[in-house]
């Protein structure tokens, strides 16, 4: 029971680092209705900011936890926007409009650019951080083994829950959102009706991006090493999670995020972890067989 | 790391700049944290470094080479601007023709040209490797419109049925082709049941899945497969029952003696170039047929409106999954080969990359031009190659070339995605904008 | 048109095998780029070196020696394409590849070319295969695991141990020949589990080993997983000794893991650091600024075997070549090395080591 709780912890928090992901690419197919295969890639550019801020953060002897953590949080969303801001200039604008293709494959080559230059220029090695925050709370003990969690895991599903619910309120309740959601209804039109379309999915890049790069702080904060290959499994695992919740719904990715972060934790713990992954891609093929838009997305509507 | 505008109106010098410096303002965002900082590993804990003079010249070179690059679309522009458009010819298919004869005439010639360089001819034969596996994926993503992202899978599958055929029973290459390609067909169609009722993104999320299942089921049972260890020593393929060994078995002949020549290794590798070559056409004029064949009009259908088929009373089912299956035995044919080639496989070589490479050549040739995907699988397969003498930037000039083509000419290097019958009539063009 | 541009391509290719040179070529192969780069950039910096000394000495009967670098990136395929260039470019001797799932589809394409070769890949499949041309300068899992195992066993006696892999050709082969050692000597594994490499979330496994209440854990892989591991050991609570196989001697490791790290333990040959003939070299390469750990001294080792047997054999030629390294003793800076029938060494030692405050020395007997 005891080790069934720690696992449920595990999961939900590797669930919400997922979810947080997920919301980028949700976000970027609602307006565009595309994948932005570069988005993992983005979250891994954040990482690097994350640990070259710490690094630098604790050169200059600042070591004051919630100091250091805003500074590197507001610093990685700064530069990751850009990021964002720039792959969408470059991989997405020039295509607006060709085949639904093309700009997938510019996307992946983007992928594959932004994967090799950290390489070059951050160099292949791992990057570690010393520990930022340790230590957590023991919540239970039963038959020698005691229930933890640590102070980055409670951080992480807070911080999650509250973007989450930050972003459903800025599509719900705010002009932006408006904005947002006319152009993934119908572009021409928003267009006309004097929305600057171009700036708009601009806007949504970039939050996907500071999504991206709050996850990236995350991350680094709670596993303490990365490398220029994070971005691949984890953007492929958030991409699923989109999907399995339905994607361009905001509470799907979400839900997406923590049930495969769900099944990934008590896979490995009960049964093989060797076949994680292969539970995790199998339950997502059961889920669209009979919900073919995912758990939360809407049926796409089939214009004749 | 130039975007690409298309401008709208001729520009002032002073415009000029003020972009320039706008995408030096960019350039300096995103150097700072990448060019500018980096951090090193001095004796168990990082330091950052700085290196700005890095920083300063990324920044100055992104401002020339994007005052530069604009002076000179603008002045293309202006020039076609100035001139009378004329009517751009087509490419006919008389063109196509042509080319597409020069190319196979130049691929037949290549190991007489080049017969003592090992590489070449090698190098040539991963691009018809990957010529054959773009032509397998073009008939599910080409034809039939369904995006494909776990295409390896069928890669995978044929490779390793014709290493466990001989391993297991000592089955050679000629007798496992058939096999493995019937293996890969069925394991197209049981991927095609589940996923036939979605569409679009849902899709290539479930290919690629399917694609990693397939690969972490190779790596982890080890019974079957070997795990990551791969399996080795598979025979390479006999022309008529004559090996190409330096040392045939008790009894046997081996091509060289057999035709009383000096053993060389350069034999087998100039016969597997043809047999790969001969292995690729017979591919593409199987799917050239097909294409005539009511099942590819049905496919191109499926593409442009899967709803109208169904309107139509059209098999939806049955359609979708023979493009699988088809695409899918291809895929196979071509794993046998690879596998035959290479003499040992493991997982590793089936990874998603693989997947997007493929899938990357059929995007990049132009969907549903055969000649395209040659041209493309010839840039994708030598710039790495190309590279190799400064390998560091190889993978770096990969991704910046995928992203530069795609944003140059969107529908392909070749773009035909035309379908093969149209109606006389100019057809209204609906649909979404 | 397209006719020519391919053309041009293909000679482009086919040029650097047209140029003639006096020199001799020797090659090294390993990932360069890729997750293991570093592995690369260690094997690099020793045959710079090797090749540096052994020109300023004259060279190799009387040629200079030039030094080609492939990159095979750990990657099967790229790894036989960098075998195929360097055939091209005539290469008499050749260092790679580093990852054993690179090195055994390479060594056919130099097999059939008649190229020597001395690799440090591990993997039993390397010399099994009936290959004349290949000579492993390191030892094999199998003797890699016995020692590791066999320590287990001795040291840990009744405590609880669990094996884990990261599924690698590599790390699996390792950790099955430490579980078979340790069960030999009456240790049995508690838990046998694999990972994924190059994910960064273990704490389901971390969790099951506190649930087992395993002290112990043999590893089978890279050095990146057990810094990740150690991490989230440290965050549960769970405090843990790893021994592993020769990969952990990259000091990434330490600045990964922190101080956990010296509960990391390992095999590997005898430190060649330690070798007193060797001590103006690693001085030569410490004033280089370059820390001999890990491949530097193999990859030095290597181009000395080449040196040593030319000149011994007084020729470059294959079949000479081969038989001078088949039947001979050399000297080179991580000892004495002499190969049997199949090209395994004939003495390959290991050693445990243990981190310690950043450095790596041998453990506790």
């Amino acid at each position: 029971m005891a080790y069934a709780l720690q696992q449920l912890i595990n999961g939900l928090t590797l669930g919400a680092v997922y979810g947080l992901i997920a919301i980028g690419y949700t976000m970027v197919y609602g307006i565009i209705g595309m994948i932005n295969f570069a988005h993992g890639d983005i979250f891994m550019v954040s990482a690097f900011i994350a640990v070259t801020a710490f690094t630098l953060l604790a050169a200059f002897d600042i070591t004051s936890l919630p100091l250091a953590l805003t500074a590197v949080l507001i610093t990685a969303i700064f530069f990751t926007s850009a990021y964002g801001w720039a792959v969408e200039r470059m991989a997405y604008r020039p295509l607006r409009g060709s085949t639904r293709l093309a700009p997938l494959i510019s996307a992946i080559g983007m992928s594959i650019f932004l994967q090799n230059m950290v390489q070059l220029t951050q160099g292949a090695r791992v990057k570690p951080i010393p520990p930022v925050l340790e230590g957590g709370i023991e919540i239970w003990q039963s038959g020698g083994f005691t229930v933890q969690i640590s102070w980055t895991q409670i951080m992480i599903v807070v911080v999650t829950i509250a973007l989450m619910v930050g972003f459903t309120w800025l599509i719900t309740q705010t002009a932006f959102g408006r904005q947002q959601r006319a152009c993934e209804q119908d572009s021409t039109m928003t267009a006309l009706l004097g929305i600057n379309v171009d700036r708009t999915i601009s806007a949504t890049f970039m939050l996907g991006a500071a999504l991206a790069a709050v996850a990236g702080v995350m991350v680094t904060v709670y596993y303490g090493v990365v490398d220029f290959f994070i971005g691949f499994v984890a953007g492929i695992k958030a991409f699923t999670a989109a999907v399995l919740g339905g994607i361009g719904s905001l509470p799907g990715a979400m839900l997406g995020g923590l049930i495969i972060g769900l099944i990934e934790a008590f896979w490995a713990a009960y049964l093989s972890p060797e076949y994680k992954d292969v539970a995790t891609f199998a339950i997502l093929i059961l889920v669209l067989m009979f919900r073919p838009s995912g758990l939360l997305g809407r049926p796409e509507v089939e214009k004749v | 790391m130039s975007a690409v505008i298309i401008a709208r109106h001729a520009r002032t010098p002073a415009e000029r700049f003020k972009d320039a410096a706008w995408v030096a303002f960019i350039a300096l965002l995103l150097g700072i944290p990448m060019v500018g900082l980096t951090t090193v590993d001095e004796g168990g804990a990082l330091t950052v470094q700085t290196r700005f003079g890095m920083l300063g010249a990324f920044v100055g070179a992104s401002f020339v080479g994007r005052f530069i690059f604009r002076w000179i679309i603008d002045m293309v522009r202006n020039r076609r601007a100035a001139k009378p458009a004329v009517a751009k010819a087509d490419r006919t298919p008389q063109a196509v023709k042509v080319i597409g004869w020069a190319v196979l005439g130049a691929s037949i010639a290549l190991p007489i040209v080049f017969s003592d360089n090992r590489y070449v001819i090698d190098t040539a034969t991963t691009v018809l490797i990957y010529v054959m596996l773009g032509w397998g994926l073009n008939v599910v993503v080409g034809l039939a419109g369904l995006l494909d992202l776990g295409y390896v899978a069928f890669y995978a599958v044929g490779a390793y049925t014709y290493a466990l055929l001989f391993s297991h029973f000592g089955w050679t290459f000629w007798e496992a082709l058939l096999v493995a390609g019937a293996m890969a067909a069925a394991f197209g169609i049981l991927l095609g049941y589940p996923i036939l009722r979605l569409r679009g993104d849902y899709l290539a999320i479930v290919t690629l899945g399917f694609g990693e299942i397939i690969r972490v089921i190779l790596v982890n049972w080890t019974e079957l497969s070997n795990g990551p260890n791969g399996i080795g020593s598979i025979p390479r393929p006999t022309l008529f029952g004559l090996p190409f060994e330096r040392n045939p078995a008790e009894g046997t002949q081996s091509f060289a003696t057999f035709f009383g020549l000096e053993f060389s290794g350069m034999h087998r590798i100039v016969f597997l170039y043809y047999l790969i070559l001969v292995l690729a056409l017979l591919t593409n004029v199987f799917v050239a047929r097909l294409r005539k064949l009511p099942v590819g009009r049905a496919w191109e259908a499926l593409r442009e409106d899967e709803i109208a088929c169904k309107a139509m009373g059209m098999n939806v089912t049955n359609v979708k999954l023979s493009a699988f299956a088809i695409g899918a035995m291809l895929g196979g044919f071509a794993g046998v080969f690879f596998a035959a080639r290479q003499g040992f496989i493991s997982p590793e070589s089936f990874t998603f990359t693989e997947s997007a490479t493929i899938l990357a050549i059929v995007v990049l040739g132009g969907m549903g031009s055969q000649l395209g995907v040659v041209l493309a699988a010839l840039v994708l397969v030598l710039l790495p190659e190309l590279g190799r003498n400064f390998s560091e930037y190889r993978m770096l000039l990969f991704g910046t070339a995928m992203v530069l083509i795609m944003v140059w000419k969107p529908g392909g290097l070749l773009a035909s995605r035309e379908p093969t019958i149209r109606l006389k009539q100019a057809a209204i063009k609906g649909g979404e904008a | 048109m397209k006719k020519t541009l391919i053309a041009t391509a293909f000679l482009a290719l086919g040029a650097q095998a047209q140029l003639a040179h006096a020199d001799l070529t020797v090659a090294i192969a390993g990932p360069m780029t890729g997750q293991y780069a570093s592995a690369g950039d260690q094997i690099r910096r020793g045959a710079e070196m090797a090749i540096a000394d052994i020109n300023a000495k004259g060279g190799v009967l009387g040629q200079k020696l030039k030094l080609e670098v492939g990159d095979d990136a750990c990657d099967p395929k790229q790894a036989v394409s960098v075998a195929n260039t360097m055939v091209n470019k005539k290469i008499v001797f050749m260092h790679g590849h580093w990852c054993s799932s690179s090195t055994i589809p390479a060594s056919e394409v130099y097999a059939e070319a008649d190229i020597p070769m001395a690799t440090v890949s591990t993997n039993p499949q390397v010399t099994e295969r009936g290959l004349k041309n290949i000579f492993r300068i390191m030892g094999r899992d199998d003797q890699q695991g016995m020692v590791a195992g066999g320590y287990i066993a001795d040291k840990f006696k009744g405590k609880k141990v669990a094996v884990l892999d990261d599924k690698s050709a590599y790390g699996k082969g390792l950790a099955d020949e430490m579980a078979k050692a340790m069960t030999a000597k009456g240790l049995k594994p508690t838990l046998r589990e694999s990972i994924t490499a190059g994910e960064k979330d273990y704490s389901g496994i971390v969790t099951k080993l506190k649930q087992a209440g395993v002290e112990v854990l043999a590893y089978g892989g890279y050095h990146t997983e057990v810094a990740l591991i150690l991490r989230q050991a440290q965050q549960a609570g769970l405090k843990l000794t790893v021994m592993g196989g020769d990969t952990m001697t990259n000091s990434e490791l330490v600045t990964a893991a922190g101080a956990a790290a010296d509960n990391v333990m390992f095999t590997f040959s005898p430190d060649p650091r330690k070798n007193p003939d060797a001590a103006p070299i690693v001085k030569r390469f410490r004033d280089a600024k370059v820390e001999p750990e890990g491949y530097v001294m193999y990859a030095y080792a290597a181009m000395q075997l080449f040196a040593d047997a030319a000149t011994q054999a007084k020729s470059t030629k294959y079949a000479d070549l081969e038989k001078t390294l088949r039947g001979g003793n050399f000297k080179t800076v991580i000892g004495d090395l002499a190969f049997d029938a199949k090209g395994d060494q004939k003495q390959p030692g290991f050693v445990v080591y243990q981190w310690k405050g950043g450095q790596y020395d041998y453990a506790a007997k």
